[in-house]
């Protein structure tokens, strides 16, 4: 039992990021008393973010001052059900996020939309190529229960509330030069033109157009001109100053949750954001049909219990499922017996790229970058291309970006240098200007090996089980990205200027996946939307089977990961389940499907 | 006590390698200037090895070595402070034998530990002969022969380690003590913590040349020689 027990709130909100901060100003404006609990520290883009200090690599980049402190919380790894995991003691291959803005004030702001046929990625597929092409290979792929038309105006309206960058490729069915031709029909421009490009990347745009590929700008939070959004936030044009993706903006120039929302509800009567508040666990009606309340540990240790007529989750995805697991909410999934939900199709990011080395007289100037900064195609994108003997499903963009040139990190060297001594150091210092990248982000299936439960050893600080994640690149991602790799290779090769070239690709044969190495922060999957309480934690509408005041958010929804960033599709989910809370839920509170 | 740094350092000069001494640039701010001072972490013959290691790692050439950089003052800091003592590490038990590679890190000691640890466990190891007491090609094959290593854990994990102190060193804003006089930056051609490209970023293949500026640089003024607030001894 809690120490202390406070009033009853209309909602409670666990975490307060892009998705918690959605939730509480949209709730918050339509009458509800909204406490955000927030398990790090507040700080703010103006006071905390600002430069020249900000523009630290060692601390924000190397050191994860920004990041979840993994001393208080962590989760262990293995890459197969039959070892044994072991705890992530550093961070490596992701980075959430801890205090206010969550991960969304150090992300790169590379905003993307589902395809349409991603959100129906089995029937797709199935209609396609029939049912035999999925079952080929003991994959999980399954529909949303949610479609694109659906969607769309809340991922429009995301793309306002971060005041996007781009070129449109479809408006209303009317294909347009220089956008995403394979885009679905959008109801109307992006808000913001693209951003400029550098030569680096104008080059891969040339060599995938000379292949006859359809290159446009990445969509891109790193604002293009000066804008106010929907709630009256005002943003500034990005300087391209390369400390971006792990940093604050101090410029206000990268959309984040602090300055987009965060500002314009603070204040507010229905508002309450309590920092260092860290949840332990969601607690039960003695029914077992809906939640009371959350139970926290204050700043001051002591734990909390703070009942609410409505729970939203929002502590990003894989804080989601432990907080269901360590709450006992749904059923948890085994693997062995292909049973229960909470903690299936837990999948990832599949990422394969060259880094390609340019004439001298090519001068990338590689610090002049943004997080979203770059050109990409999608022709090689989920159902874009005719998968039918290639044995694989999804796919992935493939683009050039340019981020940074902050050199602790950023060392191209040509295959075959050393990692240390003289002739490394000449590598490093001959090739730091005169270099570029190109990227299969590849999308990642879901397979019943895959998956999150409760790790039976080691605990958190606060005595809970950590979360288990037992994860490696199933054989289908495997086919895709050594096919996409091929892709790659071909555009560096019909790219101008091109040296040579040298290639990484994650999900290569005899290379398992790796905590270590820096990947992508898109954990997806372990409480999956769906229209089947047999495999999906939520219905359709982001609303739990089994609680049904219990409403969840973030990539944790994702049936399997798509060939994108995970934030556009997350958020335009949060807008869609806003809406249903707002008009269906509230005035008539109950499950809003049959189970 | 009167007590040199640099005299320290200067016992590792060997043949082949560079006999001038690390050369002390204009402080750039108020940590610069550590000469005076006993080292934070190290002891003498701590800092010896580490800057025979690192110079391995970063020799020098037209531009300064590890150690010219100030890297093994950087280490000594890095080592004393909040990451040395393992700050954002989870080092809850058990810690088993067997691990796999793709677990990462997985021994119980916080990096100060680990290269106090792995001073010893390499000085050890080998033939005996001690780091600083071999010549260029010695330490280098002594180098050399920790890298990938499967020697022990300890070692291995002290190589990688010290390989990404010793970057980090090379590389990270002078404010930290390491890349005197913008060492590394200069190698690269990173103009460093003022940044503000909205009018070039797309003017192709211009070059950009720019004298670095950290952190502790304030705009309008020259070296922020007025952030030296610490006195000098020795
Ligand atoms: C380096 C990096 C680059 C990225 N780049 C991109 C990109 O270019 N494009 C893209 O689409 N996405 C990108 N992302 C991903 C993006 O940041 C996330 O998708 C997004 O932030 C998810 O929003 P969220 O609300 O689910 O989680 P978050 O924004 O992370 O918010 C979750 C919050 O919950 C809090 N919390 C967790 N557990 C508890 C608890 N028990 N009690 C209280 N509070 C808790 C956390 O402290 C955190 O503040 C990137 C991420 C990183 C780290």
């Amino acid at each position: 039992m809690a120490a202390r027990t406070l009033p009853k709130t209309d909602v409670v909100i666990i975490g307060g990021g892009w998705t918690g901060l959605a939730a509480a100003y949209e709730l918050a404006n339509n009458g509800q008393r909204c406490v955000v609990l927030e398990r790090g520290r507040y700080r703010h883009d103006a006071t905390y973010f600002a430069g020249p200090g900000e523009h630290d690599d060692l601390k924000y980049a190397h050191q994860y001052e920004h990041m979840m402190d993994v001393s208080t919380q962590t989760l262990t790894f293995r890459n197969t059900p039959e070892q044994t995991a072991l705890p992530m003691r550093r961070l490596g291959s992701f980075l959430p996020g801890q205090g206010l803005g969550g991960a969304g004030i150090h992300w790169n702001g590379q905003n993307w939309r589902p395809l349409p046929q991603d959100l129906q990625m089995r029937s797709f597929y199935v209609d396609r190529y029939g049912e035999q092409f999925l079952s080929d290979d003991d994959i999980t792929v399954q529909d949303w229960g949610v479609t694109y038309e659906e969607l769309e105006p809340h991922l429009d309206f995301f793309e306002r509330v971060a005041g996007i960058g781009g070129a449109a490729g479809n408006v209303g069915g009317e294909i347009r030069e220089g956008g995403n031709p394979f885009e679905g029909p959008r109801s109307r421009d992006y808000p913001n033109p693209p951003m400029k490009q550098p030569i680096a990347t104008t080059l891969f745009a040339q060599g995938a157009a000379q292949l006859g590929y359809n290159p446009f700008p990445i969509p891109s939070a790193n604002l293009t001109a000066a804008y106010e959004n929907p709630y009256g936030a005002q943003l500034h044009p990005c300087t391209y100053c390369g400390f971006c993706e792990r940093f604050g903006c101090g410029y206000y120039a990268k959309a984040d949750p602090i300055i987009c929302i965060y500002d314009r509800l603070v204040g507010h009567d229905n508002f309450e954001i309590r920092f260092n508040a860290y949840v332990m666990r969601v607690d039960k009606s003695s029914d077992g049909k809906t939640a009371t309340g959350v139970t926290y540990v204050d700043e001051d240790g002591q734990e909390v219990f703070q009942p609410a007529d409505i729970v939203c989750m929002c502590a990003y995805s894989l804080w989601n499922v432990h907080l269901m697991l360590v709450s006992g909410l749904g059923e948890p999934y085994d693997f062995r017996n292909r049973t229960g939900t909470v903690g299936r199709n837990y999948a990832y990011q599949t990422l394969a790229a060259a880094t390609v080395f340019f004439e001298k007289d090519i001068l990338t100037n590689p610090f002049m970058g943004a997080g979203a900064l770059g050109m990409a195609i999608d022709d090689f994108n989920t159902g874009n291309f005719d998968q039918g003997d290639l044995g694989f499903v999804g796919g992935g963009y493939i683009g050039s970006t340019q981020t940074n040139g902050r050199p602790i990190a950023y060392q191209p060297t040509p295959a075959g240098t050393p990692g240390f001594g003289l002739e490394w150091k000449r590598a490093v210092r001959d090739n730091y200007n005169h270099s570029g990248g190109v990227l299969l982000h590849g999308s990642s299936v879901a397979s019943p090996s895959n998956f999150l439960d409760l790790d039976p050893t080691y605990t958190d600080v606060f005595g809970r089980p950590l979360l288990r994640m037992t994860f490696d690149f199933p054989e289908n991602d495997r086919r895709m990205a050594a096919y996409g790799l091929e892709r790659v290779v071909e555009i560096v090769e019909a790219m101008d200027s091109v040296v040579s070239y040298a290639t990484v690709n994650r999900a290569g044969p005899e290379q398992n996946y790796s905590v270590v190495p820096y990947q992508t922060t898109h954990n997806t999957g372990g409480a999956v939307i769906g229209t089947d309480p047999g495999t999906s934690v939520v219905n359709r509408y982001g609303q739990m089977w089994d609680y049904h005041n219990v409403f969840v958010f973030g990539a944790c929804l994702f049936p399997q990961n798509l060939g994108y960033n995970p934030t556009g599709p997350l958020m335009g989910l949060a807008y869609w389940t806003l809406e249903h809370m707002k008009n269906a839920y509230i005035p008539n509170p109950r499950p809003l499907m049959d189970a | 006590m009167k007590f040199s740094r640099r005299a320290v350092l200067a016992h590792i000069g060997a043949a082949g390698l560079s006999a001038a001494l690390p050369v002390r640039s204009p402080a750039q701010n108020a940590y610069a200037d550590l000469e005076g001072r006993p080292w934070f972490f190290f002891n003498d013959e701590q800092a010896r090895f580490v800057a025979a290691m690192v110079d391995i790692f970063i020799p020098e050439d037209e531009f300064p070595s590890a150690s010219q950089a100030g890297v093994v003052d950087f280490i000594d800091l890095q080592l004393a402070g909040p990451y040395g003592r393992g700050e954002g590490l989870y080092l809850q038990g058990p810690f088993p034998e067997s691990t796999l590679p793709t677990q990462g890190y997985q021994l119980p000691y916080p990096p100060a530990e680990l290269v106090s640890r792995g001073i010893e466990e390499v000085e050890g190891g080998q033939d005996g002969i001690r780091l600083v007491d071999r010549d260029l090609a010695g330490r280098e094959a002594f180098v050399g022969a920790l890298s990938g290593t499967q020697q022990s854990p300890v070692a291995g994990g002290f190589f990688d380690e010290m390989l990404k102190l010793a970057n980090w060193g090379y590389f990270a804003d002078p404010i930290y003590d390491g890349n005197r006089d913008y060492a590394g930056w200069r190698m690269v051609g990173f103009p460093g913590a003022h940044a503000y490209y909205l009018s070039f970023v797309d003017k192709h293949n211009v070059p950009y040349p720019v004298d670095p500026k950290g952190i502790a640089h304030v705009p309008g003024e020259g070296p922020a020689e007025f952030l030296e607030t610490r006195s000098r001894e020795g």
